[in-house]
């Protein structure tokens, strides 16, 4: 016993250092895998809180641009409002429409706090749980996908953007409806990378990626961005894509929130099917 | 003003800085700006080794909970405080310290705080950028972002020495 206590005392540096580097790299990982708790996050209320302060200070810095692409966006839906078309016949009936129902239902938030060149971009945005955001929620703006709600506190909520290691958003090219999944290798904020495509179809340079949907994310079709570049990954029969985001995530401030009505069925039904089969 | 009151609005002011300003500076090239080990290196000479490992780890945890790493900050804060006495050591003058003397740029000299601090903060870098990427393929990438962040992040704080650090008179 006296010969442990003498050992603990010996090596009690050693023993603490890796205690505490054991602590740090254990958060570190399972954060990265599964947010247990917001506090030492910038989701929680004390960091929040400031972050939202220095934001007030700092967001008029790319207003404008953010406010031409704010016009942009609403001359686009000005176009779809009634009062834009002329009719065409006189006497139509106007109907409900019962054929389609609503499935997607948009927060509107805005960015206080986001970094672009780590390896990992976690963006915060201003609304929580109280305003109904949960994890693993998608979030989009004008121009195109922007994460996924990773971690919530009742007034603020941590985004994993698309510029982190692992998102797997599952992307299609628009024409070919080729799916992938999105990825990032942590050089460039502007260029991204779609993986899981074979090499069999031929892709043209310029053409549009969007979302899959289907995992009750996303809806199908919002912009991901346009393909670059594409090569053949030696020794497999996969094309690595290289691709432009259609946003450009360092001077984004307006986003929305996607909140699916019918996730809940969906996951019902999926897990019953699951449950079937074991 | 005394010198725990002294060191804990340092604390402060380096958490804030590195969370509020620092972390939103992006120059490109994987350069990413850290000044919170400037902390580590002034806290007094005779700090025994436990003490500064806590200290390192609370302060290296609050930084994280700014920049959303979640323990990638406190574990390179822990390697640079456990490196710390070995280094001082190694670069130790032939008198030893002056426990009263704070190991800044003007006590010690040019030479000295490069040699002590430029080893420490490389050490720094590379466990952070390793830990970051956590990927052998991009060695290189790593190698880019540790060379080019490390005398970025030296500089600044050779300047906010300059201007927050008083100068002695010499004795």
């Amino acid at each position: 016993m006296r010969n442990f206590i003498a050992f603990i005392k010996h090596f009690q540096v050693i023993l603490v250092f890796a205690l505490l580097q054991g602590i740090a790299l254990s958060l570190y990982v399972s954060f990265v895998q599964f947010p247990r708790s917001q506090y030492l996050t910038t989701a929680s209320s004390v960091q929040g809180n400031i972050l939202s302060v220095r934001n007030s200070m700092t967001k008029h810095f790319n207003l404008s641009k953010n406010n031409v692409q704010l016009q942009k966006k609403n001359i686009e839906l000005m176009q779809k409002q009634p009062f834009s078309f002329i009719p065409q016949e006189n006497g139509l009936v106007k109907i409900n429409d019962t054929l389609q129902r609503l499935q997607y239902e948009y927060i509107p938030a805005i960015i206080i706090n986001s970094t672009h060149d780590k390896r990992d971009n976690y963006f915060t945005i201003n609304i929580g749980s109280s305003q109904g955001i949960e994890r693993g929620m998608g979030v989009f703006s004008n121009n195109g996908v922007v994460g996924i709600i990773h971690n919530t506190s009742a007034n603020f909520s941590v985004i994993k953007s698309c510029l982190t290691k692992k998102l797997n958003i599952a992307i299609m090219l628009q024409e070919s409806n080729e799916f992938g999944f999105l990825e990032w290798d942590g050089r460039d904020a502007r260029r991204g990378s779609m993986t899981g495509v074979s090499n069999d179809f031929d892709l043209k340079k310029w053409s549009r990626i969007v979302t899959k949907g289907g995992g009750g994310i996303f809806p199908r079709g919002i912009p991901v961005g346009k393909l670059e570049k594409y090569e053949v990954i030696e020794g497999e029969s996969l094309w690595d894509i290289t691709f432009l985001f259609s946003e450009d995530f360092r001077s984004l401030q307006n986003v929305y929130v996607i909140k699916n009505l019918l996730l809940e069925e969906q996951k019902e039904l999926e897990t019953e099917v699951n449950n079937n089969q074991q | 003003m005394n010198d725990p009151l002294k060191h804990s609005l340092r604390f402060l002011a380096v958490l804030l800085i590195q969370g509020l300003i620092l972390n939103q500076i992006e120059i490109g090239f994987g350069i990413q700006l850290m000044i919170y080990p400037l902390f580590i290196l002034l806290l007094p000479v005779n700090t025994s080794i436990l003490p500064l490992l806590f200290i390192s780890f609370s302060l290296g945890l609050l930084v994280d909970a700014f920049s959303n790493t979640y323990g990638l900050h406190a574990s390179s804060a822990l390697i640079f405080a456990f490196l710390r006495p070995s280094v001082f050591k190694l670069f130790d003058s032939r008198d030893g310290y002056d426990p009263l003397v704070e190991t800044n740029v003007f006590n010690m000299g040019f030479l000295w705080f490069a040699k002590t601090f430029g080893v420490l903060l490389f050490i720094h870098h590379l466990w952070f950028f390793l830990l970051e990427m956590f990927k052998f393929n991009d060695l290189g990438f790593i190698l880019q972002k540790t060379v080019l962040s490390a005398p970025v992040s030296f500089a600044i704080c050779i300047l906010l020495q300059y201007l927050f650090v008083k100068k002695q008179t010499s004795k």
